[in-house]
């Protein structure tokens, strides 16, 4: 019966443990479909984070479509095509997008064949780790001709990592939880983006020992491991009371994220870190 | 089915309970004992400040507590609507509770409606404790089947198959609906709103314990003094009606306190299946269709079942790093639990006192 169970339970697993990183076949950026013209002047996003990248490199004037989860100001007024998963074809194939920007998974696989099928270029970017997040910046700085502005903007957030790591080399070491959700406890496990960061800011995950990169944490573990800091980065506060009320939770110190930025693979990565950073060591100065 | 004529005899019904009383006993037991963490029981009966105490006191008592609540509520809300709608395939969630509870819940999540503060300001007590969602969704169950009742009255004699209809209809319809919310909602909801829909027993405070369980009381109270006169209603309402059973009445009081009973669960778990269609059924197998016997027994094992997933759930931890939703651990384990039993009896169950 239990041997039965097990591929069950796994497969049950797998199912709740959220969209985990999963592995793409093929690690960093790539093309689909036709070669793009030497001057793009069209560009279609299909994520938000890819929408700040190309307006980061000042290229907002070329966007002429975005995804549903847009909500950046400058592109309120453009047509939407669709989300994450549920791109629509229609709508991007009729904007003529010169390229279109997209962060794979295994939702979206095939409308966005189809797009390339149809001639449109598709760029790949997958956006896991902060080491995914920069190479997209280069690759959308080369696809849009702004490959100084890339490497000037990948610098920079290079810098601020390298300045921070350095920073937190001489801090004491908390022990931090980062929680996306509190009624189930979604936490940022091992491989999460923010797991990354906070790695670079100098804390010690507790979630570490978690099975995926945002899983279901167990509350039972979250009070034994007694973090010393406790970041909200949940937009809801559903069961958040209760959590904190936990002895064991209630003696840390409990910060929220001033902005989303921390959560985005995008380009304000390194404003996150600075971020984090400051919340994790209040009244540190780095320079 | 040779027990069917067996007479309900007081030292059968009290060898049972207590029988059922024990299983009881030791899954919470299990439940309080066992976990994600190893927990030293000294430490935490002994030393307050520890946090094995804190993880026995304050995490996995309120939490066994809130499955035996909302298990023995399922299983005994099971066993009354299988006899009432005379169908073995009906269960807690078939008169359209389900569907309205989760509309409400993922339309609280998709909103991001965190607190009782933000939908209904000016509660009080336990009530104020509960969250955005667990309000919508009582609000939304009970609602639901309020309206399935109501567009399936003026069919007297067909009212248990109108209402399973209906029921079944409305589920469809609103399952829809929350469909086209999750479309949408931001991708970063859909955990929670899937999450919601698994159900799991999550960690409630005392006050809201304390409400939850005296709604289950009081619904297993009605459900109990009024399972003899189902007992005769399982004849047919004419059967009934002859030998005295005021039919009507008797139904809608028995439907006023499943609905509460399963809202009740439903707010603070989310949709927990097969509890209440499997543990009535098992029951049924083994001790006959009576009613009278049913109905406490199913509340009982209901609430053993569900403790018992929950530990399986959280135990679950250690193998995948991630805590499953108990509502998963009841169906895996359920499915084949109740086919093995089905097997081996070699008959097919039944919801009636006669074939």
């Amino acid at each position: 019966m239990r041997v039965r169970l097990t591929p069950l339970l796994l497969l049950a697993a797998l199912v709740f443990s959220g969209v985990a990183g999963a592995a793409d076949a093929q690690p960093g950026p790539r093309w689909l479909g036709p070669k793009k013209p030497a001057k793009v002047q069209r560009v279609v996003t299909l994520a938000p984070s890819l929408s700040e990248m190309v307006i980061a490199l000042g290229a907002g004037s070329s966007l002429v479509g975005v995804s549903r989860f847009d909500t950046d100001k400058s592109v309120e007024k453009l047509p939407r095509v669709g989300g994450f998963v549920d791109p629509s074809v229609e709508a991007v194939i009729a904007l003529k997008p010169d390229v279109v920007l997209v962060q794979p998974g295994p939702g979206n696989q095939r409308p966005v064949e189809r797009m390339a099928e149809l001639g449109v270029p598709v760029l790949l970017l997958p956006l896991h780790t902060v080491a995914d997040t920069l190479a997209a910046l280069r690759a959308v700085g080369q696809a849009l001709s702004r490959v100084q502005e890339a490497d000037a903007l990948v610098s920079r957030i290079e810098a601020i990592r390298s300045r921070i790591r350095e920073a937190a080399k001489k801090l004491p070491t908390p022990r931090v939880l980062l929680a996306y959700g509190f009624e189930p406890l979604v936490v940022a496990g091992p491989g999460s983006f923010a797991d990354e960061l906070l790695r670079d800011a100098g804390a010690v995950n507790v979630a570490a020992d978690a099975g995926s990169a945002y899983p279901v944490y167990s509350v039972e573990r979250a009070v034994r491991a007694k973090p010393d800091v406790v970041v909200d980065a949940a937009d809801v506060d559903v069961g958040k009371e209760k959590i904190q009320a936990l002895p064991g939770l209630s003696a840390a110190r409990w910060v929220e994220v001033p902005s989303f930025a921390l959560l985005q693979p995008g380009p304000s990565l390194g404003k996150g870190l600075e971020e984090l950073f400051g919340l994790l060591h209040p009244g540190v100065q780095v320079r | 089915m040779t027990r069917q004529g067996r007479r309900l005899s007081a030292s059968r019904v009290l060898g049972l309970g207590a029988a059922g009383l024990v299983l009881l006993a030791v899954a919470f037991a299990i439940a309080v004992r066992f976990g994600e963490q190893p927990i030293s029981l000294s430490a935490a009966l002994g030393d307050p400040q520890s946090s094995d105490a804190v993880i026995f006191w304050s995490l996995r008592l309120p939490r066994a507590l809130l499955g035996i609540i909302v298990g023995a509520g399922l299983a005994a809300s099971g066993t009354t609507l299988q006899g009432l709608l005379r169908n073995p395939l009906a269960d807690p969630f078939v008169l359209g509770v389900s569907g309205g509870a989760a509309l409400g819940a993922t339309l609280a999540l998709a909103l991001g409606l965190a607190t009782v503060g933000q939908v209904a300001p000016g509660l009080f007590g336990g009530l104020s404790r509960l969250s955005g969602p667990a309000l919508l969704a009582f609000a939304g169950a009970g609602g639901s089947v309020l309206f399935v009742l109501a567009a399936s009255r003026g069919h007297s004699s067909r009212a248990p198959y109108a209402a399973l209809l209906t029921g079944v209809v409305f589920n469809a319809f609103a399952s829809a609906a929350i469909t086209l919310i999750k479309t949408l909602s931001a991708p970063d909801r859909l955990g929670e709103i899937l999450y919601w829909l698994a159900g799991s027993l999550g960690y409630e405070r005392g006050a809201t314990l304390g409400l939850a369980a005296l709604l289950q009381l009081a619904a297993i109270a009605v459900m109990v003094a009024l399972s003899g006169r189902l007992n005769l209603m399982m004849l047919g309402d004419e059967d009934a009606a002859a030998l005295g059973v005021p039919v009507a009445r008797t139904r809608r009081l028995l439907l006023l306190a499943t609905s509460a009973s399963v809202a009740g669960a439903v707010a603070l778990t989310g949709l927990i299946g097969f509890v209440g269609l499997i543990v009535p059924h098992v029951l049924r197998l083994a001790f006959g269709p009576d009613q009278r016997l049913l109905v406490p027994l199913s509340a009982l094992g209901g609430a053993a079942f569900l403790v018992l997933a929950d530990v399986l759930a959280r135990v679950s931890f250690a193998f995948f790093g991630n805590e499953l939703p108990v509502g998963v651990i009841t169906a895996l384990l359920g499915g084949p639990l109740f086919i093995a039993l089905l097997y081996r009896r070699g008959g097919a169950p039944r919801a009636e006192g006669r074939g």
